[in-house]
């Protein structure tokens, strides 16, 4: 079984090999995974599956997975995590909702309180909401009336499932929710929500500037403002009152990483 | 297609299952189907709906689980249940929906399958119908058969039928060669390495694990049954109720004893889904041993690999149901 990507070839639509449906597999399995994860995951679908034939590039290999699914309404998504910049990977569902995707597992109350914690997420001025916050408002929740003990257990729930991420209390969306949901989260929350100066994407996490109010991704700003000694705002020019974070480095943290898994073998990594 | 949503998505999000009324809606077409779709070429002839597929049919339970899976099982079964029941009372046929809203439902299934999988959820028939396909039960046959395809096709899954009593499905790979995939990624799904460092330890002693001392080997991993971990949660609710709950594990109370005490054994999904070779190879690569450093055990599992493959000689050549070019 060869692949063929037949420049000029009549048909637009990529060919499934065994490498590829594999590789479907295993994304699907573990949910969303950081880039390095992926073409790790890429060259073992090759060795198991086709060992002779050369590694494709990340991009052209996703794009022409994605050029199969198209047709199915789902695609290998690329999104950067908020915080530090790490590019991750997620197969997600265009066609319907990830929240009336959740629908099924969860019960109306517990999905209320998604809906609670998200719109406390998306109108606070850090990207987090509280704990404690969140757990205030379970007497206003749709359905059986939920105790905040159980919220506190639902909350768990949703961090398990990678739809949210607990920090010191603090509640965000994780980057695999944002991923999925960014489109519903837009419509939804057409005056709340808030959006990138620079790359135009959702934002819950950012810095702004004090001066005319624009927001930008921690990423996006280290992207810009890199190697830049006078970092100024983009919009009114002001100076960027902020530290500026850096950019993200793969082969860095491919290093740490390493040295950190020698030391804690069964330590499972976050996200 | 970014528009798809915007029919589709609920922006109240009930969790009642109108969804199925969302997606039934006659004015929503399935979305433009471009004619080089694989999915659409997969269709082929429209076949009659067959019978009620209601899933509140009483099957006999002397039928023995079928391990063809798929439809065809489902569609006898559904037959045969037609064949026990009157029929029910006259119900207006209603207008056969077009061919690209059974396109779009097989579609969604996909989705609910591979969702439902990836959680470790049981993949069960009648949920298959209340949360997906509703008003469109009658068309189930086909819409499962399409789903099947698309499953097969395009992520080389197999959407089998693993027990017809009890109307379970679950997503089988059907790629060769078979192997445990999680070795492809140091940082394996946590959850796996949880439960089968318990079902190790269970498979090693020999008989059911005491609550004490799973607890003082999941020590070794930081885990305490009182504090919350950072990747598991509450650990001892997840082993003692989720696992539990997905078939993974069965937590007993041990008899006769006082004060009450509790023990483990593996569930009867492990028992379908792990061999002991696999927990072998966990053992050693955990503790860094030779399997045969357990040799009563290594060849127990032996003889299990040995009796898997005289049982399902053509366990390892699934691509004849798969529809290759």
């Amino acid at each position: 079984m060869v692949p063929s990507y037949m420049q000029g070839s009549t048909r637009r639509v990529g060919i499934m090999t065994d490498v590829h449906r594999r590789f479907l597999q295993l994304l699907m399995t573990h949910g969303v995974l950081e880039e390095w994860d992926v073409k790790r995951l890429q060259k073992h679908c090759y060795k198991v599956h086709d060992c002779n034939a050369t590694v494709e590039k990340l991009e052209d290999f996703i794009n022409n997975i994605n050029s199969v699914l198209e047709s199915l309404y789902i695609e290998i998504k690329k999104g950067v995590t908020e915080d530090d910049g790490r590019p991750i990977y997620a197969l997600v569902n265009l066609a319907t909702t990830s929240v009336s995707k959740m629908a099924s597992d969860f019960a109306e109350n517990e999905l209320d309180l998604f809906r609670k914690a998200l719109e406390l997420i998306i109108d606070s001025e850090t990207g987090f909401a509280s704990s404690t916050n969140i757990l205030n408002l379970v007497d206003q929740l749709k359905g059986k009336k939920m105790r905040k003990k159980e919220a506190e257990q639902v909350l768990q729930k949703f961090v398990q499932h990678k739809w949210l991420v607990e920090k010191e209390g603090e509640f965000t969306l994780h980057c695999r929710a944002i991923l999925e949901m960014e489109q519903y989260i837009r419509e939804t929350h057409p005056d709340a929500v808030k959006v990138c100066d620079l790359c135009h994407g959702l934002l819950i996490q950012g810095q702004s500037c004090e001066t005319c109010g624009i927001k930008m991704h921690l990423p996006c700003v280290a992207k810009y403002f890199q190697s830049n000694s006078e970092p100024r705002c983009p919009h009114c020019n002001d100076y960027w009152p902020h530290e500026i974070p850096e950019v993200f480095d793969p082969e860095k943290e491919r290093e740490a990483g390493i040295s950190k898994s020698n030391k804690k073998p069964l330590r499972s990594r976050q996200h | 297609m970014s528009e798809q949503s915007k029919d589709v998505c609920d922006p109240n999000f009930t969790a009642e299952p109108s969804n199925s009324e969302v997606y039934g809606s006659p004015g929503v077409p399935g979305g433009p189907s471009p004619p080089a779709s694989q999915a659409a070429t997969l269709a082929g002839p429209e076949s009659p709906p067959l019978g009620p597929t209601d899933a509140s049919l009483a099957l006999p339970p002397s039928q023995a689980p079928s391990e063809e899976g798929d439809p065809k099982a489902l569609q006898q079964a559904a037959e045969e249940g037609r064949a026990h029941q009157a029929p029910s009372a006259a119900q207006p046929s209603p207008t056969p929906p077009a061919p690209a809203q059974l396109v779009q439902k097989a579609h969604e299934l996909m989705w609910y399958v591979l969702v439902k999988d990836q959680k470790r959820m049981i993949i069960w028939f009648p949920d298959m119908v209340k949360d997906v396909i509703g008003s469109y039960k009658k068309w189930c046959r086909s819409i499962l058969r399409r789903t099947s395809l698309i499953l097969a096709r395009v992520f080389g899954l197999h959407l089998r039928l693993t027990s017809l009593h009890t109307m379970e499905f679950s997503l089988v790979k059907a790629l060769e060669p078979e192997e445990l995939d999680r070795v492809a990624l140091s940082n394996r799904m946590p959850m796996t390495g949880l439960l089968l460092m318990i079902l190790s330890l269970i498979y090693v002693k020999g008989r059911g694990a005491r609550e004490s001392a799973v607890w003082n080997v999941l020590r070794i991993l930081g885990l305490r049954p009182w504090k919350k971990h950072s990747t598991f949660g509450d650990v001892r609710k997840l082993i003692t109720e989720e696992f539990v709950q997905q078939n993974y594990l069965k937590y007993q109370r041990v008899p006769h004893v006082e004060p009450p005490e509790y023990e483990f054994f593996w569930g009867s999904r492990a028992s379908r889904e792990i061999t002991k070779m696999q927990i072998m190879e966990f053992l050693a690569r955990v503790f860094k041993k030779d399997p045969q450093a357990w040799p009563s055990r290594y060849r127990e599992a032996l003889e299990e690999a040995r009796a898997l493959r005289e049982a399902d000689p053509t366990a390892h050549c699934p691509r004849s149901s798969v529809s290759e070019d």
